[in-house]
């Protein structure tokens, strides 16, 4: 018994570490890609930007206005749609970020 | 690799507007169901409390009236 607990120890000694490196080299270039990505993607609007956003907000408006709805082709609303559910996600990442807690709502 | 895309600043906007207003609707409504379940769980601990003493009494009294010569 006590030289299978010590042959555990150190099986756990030594592959510990190993799989620790391995974990390690193995996400460390994908998260240099991540980050390569995420800094021009994901990054937040500069101040600049926001008035060009309000801006294409209007356009959009007025296009919908005009009838662009109807001529919108299939591939254009499946595409819009993903990006409305994506948006509609970041609602979500906040509303858990809000209520500190990610399973329902811990009262 | 190929060059990150130029996300346009309307999605940028949408997007991080609706995680302000996702954290703000988080906090309101936590905020707004804590008392009520606190209030719950309130009522039910003195209901609880209640039922034992009732339960205790009533084993008190069946105790009580068992006739034994044990007593």
């Amino acid at each position: 018994m006590a030289q299978a607990a010590q042959k555990l120890v150190q099986r756990l000694t030594t592959r510990g570490p190993q799989l620790l490196s391995a974990a390690v080299a193995y996400s460390k270039p994908r998260l240099a890609t991540f980050w390569y990505y995420a800094k021009v993607e994901l990054a937040p609007p500069t101040p600049g930007e926001i008035p060009k956003a309000i801006d294409s907000m209007k356009a959009m408006v007025r296009s919908f206005q005009s009838g662009r709805l109807a001529q919108l082709t299939v591939r254009e609303a499946l595409r819009n749609g993903l990006v409305a559910t994506e948006v509609l996600m970041w609602f979500y990442i906040g509303e858990i970020i809000g209520k500190r807690g990610l399973i329902g709502y811990n009262v | 690799m190929i060059p990150p895309v130029q996300v346009s600043p309307l999605i940028k906007f949408t997007r991080y507007s609706a995680l302000l207003v996702g954290m703000i609707y988080g906090k309101k409504r936590y905020d707004y169901l804590k008392p009520i379940a606190e209030e719950e769980r309130r009522i039910e601990a003195e209901e609880k409390k209640k039922r034992e003493e009732l339960e205790r009494i009533a084993k008190e009294l069946a105790e009580a009236s068992e006739d034994s010569i044990l007593k």
